[in-house]
């Protein structure tokens, strides 16, 4: 497919291997200052797990106080800062900047560039997050303890709390500068450094759902700043942006929130979408049906996402023609998302297919995703919302979406692309064995909450009526399970860091057929130095 | 987005350039809407959309009619 330039081969980021540069740094300065792509992506994606093992722990302790009726473990305030910090943690430490981890490391390869456009910005852009994280879990420990108002933030609460919201504003402005930061890079990148050849309707789809989503985020993450400055100034600057009694509005709040919060689940998901969108046709050994139709409708949802964002809101006293326009336009965004699966089957119709541990993850994402938006569709029907408002259902809707949808996605990528980043293979056998206990297992945790939700079992509580105890104890027990499961991912990820296994091959997939797939395993440190020309 | 690079410079720096130029109005998309979001506030949404609106098209005019009367020279 390309010609490709001289490469060192080298061991995963070994800087001594190419000897025509100077004597690059190493140890701890060498991450503290690398503009590589392929450092700046591993150093992602260890810090999203990183974080999604501590909103993890959060989401234990939730699930350890719900196993049974009653306050057993943990006292209410706490309680409630688990369920705001776990909210937070989960998406802006460990979904955001893993799918961010997987642009780095993968676009630059995927589009012949030799790294992303502003490389000294990206080093950037992953250093604002350590702190950023560090600021959410200190919250825990200053008078008055965390946020915990749930992580929407809505004021009136939220303009009363403690520091602990003031730590968690700051948090949210610095990492939404390095989301706004990372995604300049990522369009620079691929608008710019295409190799010759690659046009933008030859990318990989991966390209396309990220140059997609970078725009939702320069949008939106802008938005998130301005109501968040806004509680700031309505907290210690005398404006009453979101007080009635000063001629605000606190139902300004969500607008501005959910104007940013309904794009922000589409960037969680699109470049889950643009992974599973390369294993499947990988897989399948066939190329992924309906190629321009799957880049019309990525445009089209995330255009769509900004019409719809008062879903979240039908129970706020919105004018009628106000409920269904987005009630409407809500249900019309499952038109291109229904195109997009049914090409992601028509891709395996009559494929070729092996069931790796990529492609299983890749299998149930389409079903448990497609599960998760069948709810959400339930859901955008205004009568049933209000009935389904801050009700358990919700909760199972938008995990079902964003763990079985965006988690098992990332899951599928990192088994897919391991062999390239580290020139190690995963052990296949413990590959299979995580996924299947993560999907019995979340099953397990989150497929009760539906019916608990159409109990009528409210959100955000620590405590629960009796009548809900038995799904209950079922959902902590499945929850604790998958909590346990993902150690194994860990395990293999950390075995392929050391390089304990086969060595990979630098296309370890027979039906993988994109560019990176043409250099070494484990890619080399700078790759494409000169542009591959793509035919 | 163009990618025009400007003629008679050694292509990196063509490729900085036009690097820092998309980098510019992405940063100029960022900042219309936070500022936008607050200033609606004050200066209420229809204003603010009209506005920016208003005002992007003028830019695009301004921006379009300079590089041509700038490549006519």
């Amino acid at each position: 497919m390309s010609t490709i330039a001289h490469d060192h081969p080298a061991g995963l980021g070994d800087p001594h291997a190419h000897d025509d540069h100077a004597h690059h740094p190493t140890g701890i300065t060498r991450w503290l200052t690398t503009t590589n792509h392929k450092d700046i992506g591993t150093m992602y994606l260890w810090f999203s797990f990183t974080m999604f093992l501590v909103g993890g722990t959060m989401a234990m302790v939730i699930r350890a106080e719900l196993f049974q009726p009653g306050l057993q473990i943990v006292d209410p305030e706490f309680f409630n800062s688990m369920t705001t910090l776990h909210g937070l943690i989960m998406v802006f430490g460990a979904i955001m900047p893993a799918a961010v981890g997987f642009a780095n490391w993968q676009i630059p390869l995927m589009i012949g560039a030799p790294d992303m456009a502003f490389a000294r910005m990206n080093n950037w852009s992953f250093w604002l997050l350590p702190p950023a994280a560090m600021l959410l879990v200190i919250s825990l420990f200053v008078p008055g303890g965390a946020a915990s108002g749930g992580w929407t933030l809505y004021p009136p609460l939220t303009i009363q709390t403690g520091m602990g919201m003031d730590l968690t504003i700051f948090a949210i402005h610095i990492l939404g500068a390095s989301s706004i930061m990372g995604s300049i890079n990522i369009i620079t990148t691929i608008l710019n450094l295409r190799a010759p050849g690659m046009t933008l309707m030859r990318m990989p789809l991966f390209c396309w759902t990220w140059l997609i989503t970078a725009y939702l985020l320069i949008a939106v993450m802008p938005v998130l700043a301005g109501a968040v400055t806004m509680l700031l100034t309505d907290r210690h600057f005398g404006t009453t942006f979101f007080n009635a009694a000063g001629g605000g509005d606190p139902v300004l709040f969500q607008h501005v929130f959910w104007f940013f919060g309904h794009p922000e689940v589409y960037i969680i998901i699109l470049p889950a979408f643009g992974i599973v969108s390369q294993i499947i046709p990988a897989f399948s050994r066939k190329p992924l049906f309906g190629y321009a139709s799957m880049v019309y409708a990525t445009a089209g949802i995330a255009i769509l996402s900004f019409i719809v964002w008062a879903h979240h809101m039908f129970t706020t006293g919105m004018p009628t023609a106000g409920l269904l326009f987005f009630m409407y336009a809500t249900m019309l965004i499952a038109v291109p998302t229904g195109v997009k699966v049914f090409n992601w089957l028509a891709t395996m119709w009559r494929g070729s297919m092996t069931f790796e541990a990529p492609m299983l993850f890749a299998i149930g994402f389409l079903f448990l995703f497609t599960l998760g938006g069948f709810t959400g569709l339930i859901l955008s029907v205004m009568p049933v919302d209000v009935q389904m408002q801050d009700t358990y259902y919700v909760v199972a809707h938008f995990h079902y979406v964003m763990v079985a949808g965006s988690l098992f996605a990332f899951f599928g990528g990192a088994y897919y692309w391991i062999p390239k980043w580290s020139g190690t293979m995963y052990n296949e056998t413990l590959a299979k064995v995580h996924f299947w206990s993560s999907l019995i297992s979340f099953n397990v945790a989150f497929f009760p909450m539906h019916f608990l939700g159409l109990a009528g079992m409210p959100r955000r509580i620590p405590d629960y009526a009796q009548q809900f105890a038995d799904w209950n104890m079922v959902s902590s027990i499945g929850a604790f399970w998958f909590g346990a499961s993902q150690l194994l991912f860990l395990h293999s990820m950390i075995q392929c860091a050391r390089g304990n296994g086969s060595k990979a091959p630098a296309r370890p997939w027979e039906g993988a057929n994109t560019l990176e797939w043409t250099v070494p395993s484990p890619a080399p440190y700078h790759t494409f130095e000169t542009p591959p020309h793509v035919h | 987005m163009s990618t025009n690079l400007p003629a008679g410079k050694p292509p990196g720096d063509r490729l900085r350039a036009s690097n820092r130029r998309t980098a510019f109005v992405l940063l100029a998309i960022a900042a219309t809407f936070f500022v936008g979001i607050i200033g609606s506030r004050f200066i209420g949404g229809q204003a603010a959309g009209i506005g920016v609106l208003g005002g992007a098209a003028v830019l695009f005019l301004v921006v379009a009619i300079g590089r041509n009367l700038c490549d006519k020279r």
